[in-house]
Parts: structure tokens; C-alpha cells; sequence
């Protein structure tokens, strides 16, 4: 009897989060509206982050073409891309602007919506789904990052698998040896190769494809089910409908934005902030060039990674992830004031570390 | 003689019949000055039948007269042939879309009794008139292909003669059939425009799409809501006409340029044969590298030994690079006491290949981290990230002819000893044994 009860309940929380009766045209599109206040903006966010995602799509298909995986012909394949086929350089170099403007976009998307305290009843799934798509898009950008098999591809990967090896000292006896076990299963051999190579290109263009399909498509059901949360304590005065003003407003941002994205793209390489010998092809039996570092996203890890004990940072990702799936029963009855605060303190950190961090660092530890 | 009527008398009767006839008719007439609109009988069969019609008609005519009044702008445009392919299949098109909307516009006159009741012998002349002109432009454009292009020796300066009274149908003679048939076809549709509701070309309403939006006011409050109402529509109307535009030239445009440059994308490059050879050298000596390595791994599974190089190479200011039986980097220095010093050269901190130079203490760095290591113990500094040290590797010595002279396992027991003449010409190996020893 109490497995029936406990059945019905779970069949109660997933009816109220997924309403059949809802589940039709006229209440997810017809009837719609969005609220118009002054946090409004918000609500593109997430919009802009799907663009850049088809963007990652096309080019990324289109890349696939004359992409090679292998260790001898993958840094060949690029540089064929780039130097040779017609519009190449330019898709190559809107695939890697985009893939960080999606990262961007998604992890302001995420914290505008915790601001807005967007994952209230109903909408928890919504939100879980979220930080999921925000975890495999970095993942799509670990993985990506490998592929064009240079020094910095290939050297960062390494010091980033690495870095995991270290969680080993903090477990007893032979689970000690599971993060290692771990990583050299994630790479497929001791060190970063072509078994590597090969996996992270399964992934980038097959696994995580799929995965992100998967979740984006029960994101934005429960998105257009429950509709635009409201955002703001007091009931919204106007309202717009979703369909058709909202929806062309978002295209016409999506329009600008391209254009903006497009002018970038045929006019800066995004390996121009790169040192020039960080760009060669990988060489396995040199030393490793100086400058190694991460992508920019990756900054609000690796700077405390250098500068703080392994432990502090293990203790405090692993609190962070957690924190941020429990995020709708943890911040429940937060009211929206404070919830804006923890945002700014949070988009702060994320700012300071990113822009500042090798200034930071250099202080904290002289020499770098 | 007959070509002469209807290629020199023809057009000048069609122009002046044209011209003066029109300004009578909306002198003398000018109520019947219009499309004698029939949208108030019928109206689903003219949206499909006329809209189509007008779109395909209009830009048709549009690039007609471009090509006529700018002759050298339109050839220079037409030399291109992504630009003449472009022109000729839109053009091919869009009087596709005209075919279709006269065909529609024609059965609703010929089915739609209330239609019937308004319609004139001259309409039906005028319909098939224009079926006729459609069906032979169409006909030109397929069997003649590149119109675009040869009307400007042909064409073009016949109708330039015309105008300018120097006529000269030497330009057109003695072209096909077909192609003449759609010229005479133009020439009887001008005569016929002040006889008929083709004369409503010149009643085009284009203010509407200026002048200020009229706002009825009422004073009867009922009457006002639906005022506001009227005025919103026709408002978005309006709004929505001007976006079509706008939306639909930047397609176009995104269009052309997305289609050649993915063509080109999937056409492929096509290499100098300089680029060709540059490229497979490159790839020619990746292929090497690779080799190499799979070469090294295959020996580190089977011989005993693995030459590092000769004991006289090495330096103790800067190690020598060589991959041990884990296929990890290492390095090989000189020791003090003038035997080899072997290091694993994987830093042990987060992995990255550990700098080969020898500075003043006796250490070397790691780039990554900047974690420094003595090269004697391999211990890093206290203040490093990396708190391992990086591991001693055993090494053997032999002379020219094999036989072992010293050996040292990792943990630094040495076994036998060798003078200075015999050291000379020796020989540094890792070895199997050794390695196996330390895992």
C-alpha cells in the first residue's frame, strides 16, 4: 500500500509538470504571452543561446566534411579547411566564435533565470534539464577543443584530463586508483592519442549531439507548457503575446546578432590572441610549449585551481553541482531580492576571474 | 512587306493609339479609368489568380524595361554568369507564377456566373491575349536560352530605333518565330491599352504606401471602436507589405550569396599543382611522425634494449629527450661522476613535458606550472605544485660490441664498474628488465 502511495505521488509531481491537457497548440503557442518589466531582457537569453546552438549545428556539419580524425591528418585536415576550401576559414571561424558565444549566452541564460527565480513550481525540470544542457556544453567545448590536434589543443587537453588525477590522494586504498582508472578510460589509453582523438570526436559530433537534442527538446516543452515564468514579484501590468510579437522580436534579434557574429568572424581569427608556436602541430616528443592554458570559460576553475590547495577546489565544484541541480528546493522560499544578490555576487566572481585572473595570479604567486 | 507592318508600322500605331487614346479615355471617362476591380463578386479566386499575376508581371516587365532604358549596365550585370543564371531562372520563375495566376484568373471569369455577368468580349481578349504573350516569353526563355544576355544585340537597339525614329527591324528579322510572335504579342497589348482594363496601369494607387494612415473619428463611442480597429488593420497591413519587401530582398540576397558559396564549399578547392605537392609533403611527413611513433612502440614491446644514445652526447646542462618503455617522455644527462643520470620527464604535477635546460642550481622547469626539479634526487622545490618527484629510470652500458659494462636500476643500485678508455665509446640503453622492475 505505501508503494501505491508512493507510486501516486510521483505520478502527481510529473502530471503537474508535464500538463496532457496543455499539450497542444493553442495553449503553447496561441495563447502564450510574455511579461514586459524591467528584467524583461532575460527572456532573450535563453533564445540567443539556441541560435548560436543551430549556428554550432550547420558549421559543424558542414566542417564534417573535410574534417580527418586521426593524429596525422587531423592538424593537416584544418589547416586544409582554412587555407584551401572556399569559405572555409570563415566557417571554421564562426564555429569557434559561436561555440563561445553559446557558452556565454548559456551561462548568463542560467544565472538571469536563477535571478528571476525561474525555477519555481513547476518548472523544476525545466531547470534541471538546464544545467545539464550547460554541463554538455562544456563538455562540447572540451571536447572540440581537441580536435584540431595542435600544441595548445593537445597539451591542455592533457593538463585538463590530468587535473582530475588528483582527486586519487583524497580516497583510501585502492579507490585511490578509480580517478586515474577513470581518465584513462575517458582517453582510452595512458596518455592523450589517437584513441583519445577518436572518442572526443564520437562525442563531440555524435554523443553529445544526441544528448543535447534529448534534453533540449524536454527544456523547451517545458518551457512553452508552463510559459515564461514571471520574473519579477508583482503580477506584470503588460504582457505581449509570445506569438507573433515576441517571436519576431526574437528574430529580429537573432538577425543583428549574426550580423554582429558574421562581421567578427570574416574579419578576426579567434586564434589571434593565441602565441604563434601554441598553433604548430602537436609534436609528442618535445617539451611542452610555455602559455599553456585553457579556453576563457574554463578560467573561473583553473585560476583558483593554480592558486588554491586541489582540495578546496574538488569540495567546492562537487558543492557547486550539487547545489545548482537541488537549486529548486534549496533556494524555495529565497525571496527574488536575495536571490539577485547571490546572481551578482556570482556574475562578479565569473567576470573578475575571467578578465583579471592571470593579473590575480600573478600576484598571489609571482613568477607567472 | 509583312515584317515591315508589323515591325515598323505596328509599334509607332501601338504608341500613338496608346498614348493619345489613353489620355482621352481618362479625359473624356475617367470614371472607367480603372480595373474595373470584380473583388466585390468574387474574391477567393483573385487572390490566387491575381496576386501571383501582378507579383510575376511586374518584375517581369521591371527587368524588360532595366534591360531596354540601361543597355550597358544590364550587359556588363549579365556578363557574370552566377548573375545571368540568377536573372534567367527567377525570370523563368516568376512567369511560371504569372502562368498560373492568369490560368486561375481565366477559369474563375469562365466558371463564376456573377463573374460572367460583368465580363466584356474585350476581357476575353485581353485574358487571352496575355496567356498567349506569358506562354510565347516563357517558350523564348527555354528554347532561346540566355535572353538576357543576347537581347542586348537584338532586341534592345530595335526598340532604341523605334524610339528614337530611326527604325531598323534589320535587329529582329530574322529571328525565330517565336521570339517575333512575343514582340508582336507587346506591340498589340500597348494598342489595346486604351480599349480595355489594361489601361489601369497608369491608376496605380502607389500614395497609399505614403500618405499618412486616415483616422476616422466618430463621436458615437461604438462606431469609434471599430474605427481604431479598421485603422490597426490596415496599419499592420501596411507594415506587413513593407516587410515582405524588405524580408524577402534580404532573402534573396542571403540567398545568392549562401548558394554560391556552399557550392564552392562542397565543389571543393581546386589545387595548383605547386599547393598539391606542398600539401601531400605535409602530410607526407605527419604520416612519418606517426610512423615513428608507432615504430617506437613496437620496440619498446619487444627488444630488451633501447638504445638512448651514445654516453658522450649527453651534457649535463641539457637533458636528451627519448621515450621510455611506458612510451612517457624522458631525459638522459651527464652525471657528476660522469655516468648517465636518467629522469622521467612527465611532470609530476599535471603531466606536461618537463624543460630540458639545466639552470644554475641544477634544476629544471616545468612550463606549465613552474614547478622546478633537481635533476640529482628529482625532488621539485618545496613551493612547487608538483610534490612528487620525478622519478629516477634505470640504464644500462654497453660497449660497441654488447657487452654490459655498468648498469643502475631506478632506485640507484649500480652494478660493475667501467675506467674512463672504456666508457669512451659506450653506449646508454634502458632496458626491459629494469623497467619491469620499478612497475
Amino acid at each position: 500500500m505505501k508503494n501505491g502511495t508512493a507510486f501516486g505521488a510521483l505520478a502527481h509531481f510529473l502530471q503537474e509538470r508535464f500538463p496532457v491537457d496543455k499539450m497542444n497548440f493553442h495553449s503553447m503557442v496561441e495563447k502564450k504571452e510574455v511579461p514586459v518589466h524591467s528584467m524583461s531582457w532575460g527572456y532573450y537569453t535563453g533564445g540567443l543561446t539556441l541560435f548560436f546552438f543551430i549556428i554550432q549545428v550547420v558549421t559543424g556539419l558542414l566542417l564534417l566534411f573535410y574534417y580527418q580524425p586521426t593524429v596525422s591528418d587531423a592538424y593537416a585536415s584544418v589547416e586544409y579547411i582554412t587555407k584551401y576550401v572556399t569559405g572555409g576559414a570563415l566557417i571554421r571561424n564562426i564555429h569557434s566564435w559561436s561555440s563561445s558565444c553559446m557558452i556565454l549566452f548559456a551561462m548568463i541564460h542560467m544565472i538571469t533565470a536563477f535571478a528571476m527565480k525561474a525555477f519555481e513550481k513547476p518548472r523544476e525540470i525545466t531547470w534541471i534539464a538546464g544545467v545539464l544542457l550547460l554541463f554538455i556544453t562544456f563538455t562540447f567545448g572540451f571536447t572540440g577543443y581537441l580536435l584540431p590536434w595542435n600544441q595548445i589543443a593537445v597539451n591542455a587537453s592533457k593538463v585538463g584530463l590530468q587535473s582530475v588525477e588528483a582527486a586519487g590522494q583524497y580516497l583510501p586504498g585502492q579507490l585511490s586508483q578509480l580517478p586515474r582508472m577513470a581518465i584513462e578510460t575517458f582517453q582510452g589509453e595512458a596518455s592523450v592519442g589517437q584513441s583519445t582523438l577518436g572518442r572526443f570526436y564520437a562525442m563531440h559530433v555524435v554523443l553529445l549531439p544526441m544528448a543535447i537534442a534529448a534534453l533540449l527538446g524536454l527544456h523547451l516543452l517545458s518551457v512553452q507548457l508552463h510559459g515564461m515564468s514571471q520574473g519579477v514579484d508583482e503580477p506584470p501590468r503588460k504582457v505581449e503575446k509570445f506569438f507573433p510579437v515576441f517571436f519576431f522580436k526574437d528574430v529580429s534579434l537573432w538577425s543583428a546578432v549574426f550580423l554582429i557574429l558574421f562581421v567578427i568572424a570574416s574579419t578576426v581569427p579567434f586564434d589571434s590572441f593565441l602565441p604563434f608556436p601554441l598553433l604548430e602541430p602537436y609534436n609528442a616528443m618535445g617539451s611542452t610549449p610555455p602559455g599553456i592554458k585553457p579556453e576563457w570559460y574554463f578560467y573561473f576553475v583553473y585560476y583558483p585551481l593554480e592558486m588554491l590547495p586541489f582540495w578546496v577546489i574538488l569540495l567546492a565544484s562537487n558543492i557547486a553541482v550539487v547545489v545548482l541541480l537541488l537549486t529548486p528546493w534549496i533556494f524555495r522560499g529565497t525571496s527574488r531580492r536575495t536571490l539577485r544578490y547571490i546572481s551578482l555576487a556570482a556574475s562578479a566572481y565569473l567576470v573578475v576571474i575571467t578578465l583579471f585572473g592571470q593579473d590575480i595570479l600573478h600576484m598571489v604567486k609571482p613568477g607567472f | 512587306m509583312i515584317d515591315s507592318v508589323l515591325f515598323i508600322a505596328l509599334p509607332y500605331l501601338a504608341i500613338f493609339v496608346c498614348v493619345f487614346g489613353s489620355i482621352y479615355r481618362i479625359r473624356r471617362q475617367p470614371i472607367t479609368y480603372s480595373s474595373l476591380s470584380s473583388q466585390f463578386l468574387e474574391n477567393q479566386g483573385l487572390l490566387w489568380g491575381s496576386v501571383p499575376w501582378h507579383i510575376g508581371i511586374l518584375l517581369i516587365l521591371l527587368g524588360h524595361f532595366i534591360a531596354f532604358l540601361m543597355p550597358s549596365l544590364w550587359q556588363g550585370a549579365m556578363s557574370h554568369a552566377v548573375v545571368l543564371a540568377g536573372v534567367e531562372s527567377l525570370g523563368l520563375g516568376l512567369a511560371i507564377v504569372c502562368t498560373v495566376g492568369l490560368v486561375v484568373l481565366g477559369v474563375r471569369r469562365i466558371t463564376s456566373a456573377r463573374i460572367q455577368a460583368v465580363t466584356s468580349g474585350m476581357d476575353l481578349i485581353v485574358l487571352l491575349l496575355l496567356l498567349a504573350q506569358v506562354g510565347l516569353g516563357l517558350a523564348t526563355a527555354v528554347m532561346y536560352r540566355s535572353g538576357a544576355l543576347w537581347c542586348s544585340a537584338t532586341t534592345t537597339p530595335y526598340v532604341w530605333s523605334i524610339v528614337s525614329f530611326h527604325p531598323d527591324m534589320s535587329f529582329v528579322q530574322d529571328m525565330p518565330v517565336i521570339i517575333k510572335g512575343h514582340i508582336v504579342g507587346a506591340w498589340l497589348l500597348i494598342l489595346l491599352t486604351p480599349f480595355s482594363r489594361l489601361i489601369h496601369m497608369f491608376a496605380v494607387p502607389f500614395q497609399y504606401l505614403f500618405r499618412p494612415p486616415q483616422q476616422v473619428v466618430w463621436t458615437d463611442p461604438r462606431r469609434q471602436e471599430a474605427a481604431v480597429e479598421t485603422l490597426s488593420e490596415e496599419e499592420s497591413r501596411r507594415h506587413f507589405l513593407k516587410a515582405s519587401v524588405g524580408i524577402s530582398s534580404g532573402l534573396l540576397l542571403l540567398g545568392i550569396g549562401v548558394t554560391d558559396k556552399l557550392a564552392r564549399f562542397f565543389f571543393g578547392p581546386r589545387l595548383s599543382q605547386k599547393e598539391e605537392a606542398e600539401l601531400m609533403q605535409f602530410r607526407l611527413d605527419r604520416l612519418k611522425l606517426t610512423a615513428e611513433q608507432k615504430q617506437l612502440e613496437l620496440e619498446r614491446q619487444e627488444s630488451p634494449y633501447i638504445l638512448v644514445g651514445e654516453l658522450a652526447d649527453l651534457s649535463p646542462d641539457e637533458g636528451k629527450y627519448f621515450i621510455d618503455y611506458a612510451m612517457l617522455p624522458a631525459m638522459a644527462f651527464k652525471g657528476e661522476d660522469g655516468l648517465p643520470l636518467l629522469l622521467s620527464a612527465k611532470c609530476t604535477h599535471l603531466g606536461c613535458t618537463v624543460g630540458n635546460k639545466v639552470d644554475d642550481k641544477g634544476k629544471i622547469l616545468c612550463p606549465c606550472h613552474l614547478s622546478y626539479f633537481d635533476i640529482k634526487s628529482g625532488e621539485p622545490n618545496p613551493n612547487s605544485p608538483a610534490k612528487l618527484p620525478l622519478p629516477h629510470i634505470g640504464w644500462v652500458l654497453m660497449d660497441t660490441r654488447g657487452n654490459v659494462l655498468v648498469s643502475r636500476t631506478a632506485s640507484g643500485q649500480t652494478k660493475g664498474s667501467a675506467d674512463q678508455a672504456a666508457l669512451a665509446g659506450a653506449r646508454v640503453y634502458i632496458a626491459k628488465s629494469l623497467a619491469e622492475e620499478t612497475t
